[in-house]
């Protein structure tokens, strides 16, 4: 019954406007309390970026670095604010711990390349066969000029879970990726274009010395992500504006009537010649 | 952590229904109404609901016995459930929950009679409009009434296209107020709403909404004020729809691209087995 009910949730989650999904969200678990944990951990939100005074770094938040309102930094591996009582909080054992660290090294770099800026973190976490993590970008771009505001954000959530089977691994990759780009002219009033494209793939890989998990992890999201930058490219900036032009023509039916009968006539003009 | 009250629960949820994109308004009631704790709560506020969701998107119907379509609009409202056909001369009923025309029957006295000619002269140009720009998905309706001491021609225009079976719907609402007095300046109010919602595999949503303002001299003859008017609609929603087309680009050349490259400088993919390399270059390089 509640798997019925977090479908609806995800599915009106999926028609809300993407402008507004923090305030949908909280309206959301408003209604139904509890699912609070289900949707927390299935709805992708923008990311947070927290700052780690220990490392001097800053970080980011999700659902996977949380340990009930405290929050785990992938440099210092310490929560904030700390957790005085029980086990100080969930932090990944020293075995995970050492590949999580290797995994924030690497996409840092990845970061630097693809990005040329913004915030990256890695978290790990075991799961009953092997491992899980989950790689987190983010980026924001402000280029607004002379008046016209143009504003981007960009964020990634890349899931992976991973088992190993004699020195092979195998790997269940779900992306997200949220693009938000907003501007405002005197001519358009404001534009707002928002929302998010997911993807999922399963691959296997040799897991050996020269490929650990984390460089197998790595080819696997450079890839993905790269196919998710290109659909967002052709479904933000091809689709919707192709149907905006379904909507209005701005040509004019007439103007589109004569070009094609001038076309039909040198379509024909031609054929005659040859 | 307290519980919220039924009432602040409705508010969320008819929230939640007015926000529903082009072509899926039914399937966001059919969510909200299996996430609220009882399915009648909505009950009492639904029609209120549907009527303000209906009315605001210009929700397009066919006219009984007539080959054109008309819009469910607030100005065309004249009665509960009751809505204006200027063109086809009758009264629609309209369902709002079944979001469709049960009825009609002709017009009893609703049309404004001094208004009539100028009324006509407005729709025959704005269908000349609708049918340069609009067609074949959009309608234009033509109202006329007296407000406040001025004559007030409404012209309201509604396209859209729903395409679920490949995951997007669109609208686009044009509604221009034009408020004149005989002999003096016609102020032109127009509002202008575009929203398309892409959900394959995710959710992608195109808002944009803006208000214009222009005057037009008022002419005496009700054709040629009609057709100033027309031309001076054409030119600012030409204009607009130009400059949506170049905002399109500008994103998708500069704020795109600068978020995240295609690929990196070195124009090829990473070497995976060589990515601390690239961090020593950066290094060096400092």
């Amino acid at each position: 019954m509640s798997s019925e009910l977090l479908d609806n949730a995800l599915d009106l989650m999926r028609r809300l406007p993407p402008a507004q999904i923090e305030e949908n969200l909280a309206g959301l678990i408003d209604l139904v309390p509890d699912l609070t944990e289900d949707l927390l951990s299935a709805v992708d939100q923008p990311l947070k970026i927290a700052y780690d005074a220990h490392a001097k770094r800053d970080y980011l938040l999700c659902d996977y670095n949380r340990d009930g309102d405290s929050y785990r930094s992938p440099w210092s591996n310490k929560y904030d604010p700390p957790i005085e009582d029980g086990d100080g909080g969930a932090t990944p054992s020293a075995g995970l711990r050492a590949i999580e660290v290797q995994a924030n090294e690497i996409f840092d770099i990845y970061r630097d390349l693809y990005f040329e800026g913004g915030v990256s973190s890695v978290y790990c976490w075991d799961l009953d066969e092997g491992f899980a993590a989950v790689v987190l970008i983010k980026k924001t771009q402000d280029q607004s000029k002379k008046g016209q505001p143009m504003k981007g954000t960009w964020d990634s959530i890349h899931v992976v879970e991973v088992k190993e089977t004699k020195k092979t691994g195998h790997y269940k990759l779900t992306s997200t990726v949220m693009l938000s780009i907003e501007t405002e002219t005197e001519a358009t009033g404001s534009v707002n274009l928002s929302g998010s494209l997911t993807r999922q793939e399963e691959k296997d890989f040799p897991v050996n010395d020269v490929n650990p998990h984390t460089i197998n992890i790595g080819r696997m999201v450079e890839d993905m992500e790269s196919k998710l930058r290109m659909t967002l490219e052709q479904i933000y900036f091809g689709k919707t504006k192709e149907v905006v032009s379904t909507l209005r023509n701005q040509l004019g039916n007439s103007e589109l009537e004569k070009r094609k009968l001038l076309s039909n006539q040198i379509g024909s003009a031609l054929g005659g010649k040859s | 952590m307290g519980d919220i009250s039924n009432e602040e629960m409705v508010n969320i949820a008819n929230g939640f229904l007015l926000a529903a994109p082009p072509g899926e308004f039914m399937e966001v009631v059919t969510d909200v109404r299996a996430l609220l704790p009882n399915e009648s709560m909505l009950n009492a506020t639904a029609h209120a609901t549907f009527r303000e969701y209906n009315t605001e998107q210009m929700i397009q119907v066919s006219s009984p016995g007539h080959k054109h379509q008309v819009l469910i609009t607030k100005h065309g409202e004249v009665g509960e459930n009751n809505y204006i056909d200027p063109k086809g001369k009758q009264v629609l009923v309209f369902d709002h929950i079944k979001q469709e025309v049960t009825s009609s029957r002709p017009i009893a006295g609703e049309l404004e009679g001094d208004l009539e000619p100028v009324r006509a002269a407005f729709e025959q140009e704005a269908q000349r409009y609708a049918d340069e720009h609009y067609a074949p998905n959009g309608t234009v309706t033509v109202y006329a009434k007296k407000e406040g001491g001025q004559n007030v021609i409404v012209v309201a225009i509604s396209s859209s296209k729903f395409n679920p079976h490949n995951f997007w719907n669109g609208r686009w609402r044009a509604l221009w107020t034009i408020s004149f007095k005989p002999g003096g300046q016609a102020n032109l109010q127009g509002s202008l709403k575009v929203n398309v919602h892409y959900y394959e595999d995710g959710n992608v949503q195109l808002n944009t909404q803006t208000t214009k303002n222009a005057t037009v001299p008022a002419a005496a003859d009700p054709a040629a004020f009609a057709r100033e008017v027309l031309k001076a609609i054409s030119k600012v929603e030409t204009t607009f729809h130009q400059s949506l087309d170049t905002s399109y680009n500008t994103m998708g050349d500069t704020t795109f691209k600068a978020l995240r490259r295609a690929l990196p400088i070195t124009k090829n993919k990473i070497e995976w087995g060589r990515i601390r390399t690239y961090r020593m270059g950066q290094e060096i390089g400092k």
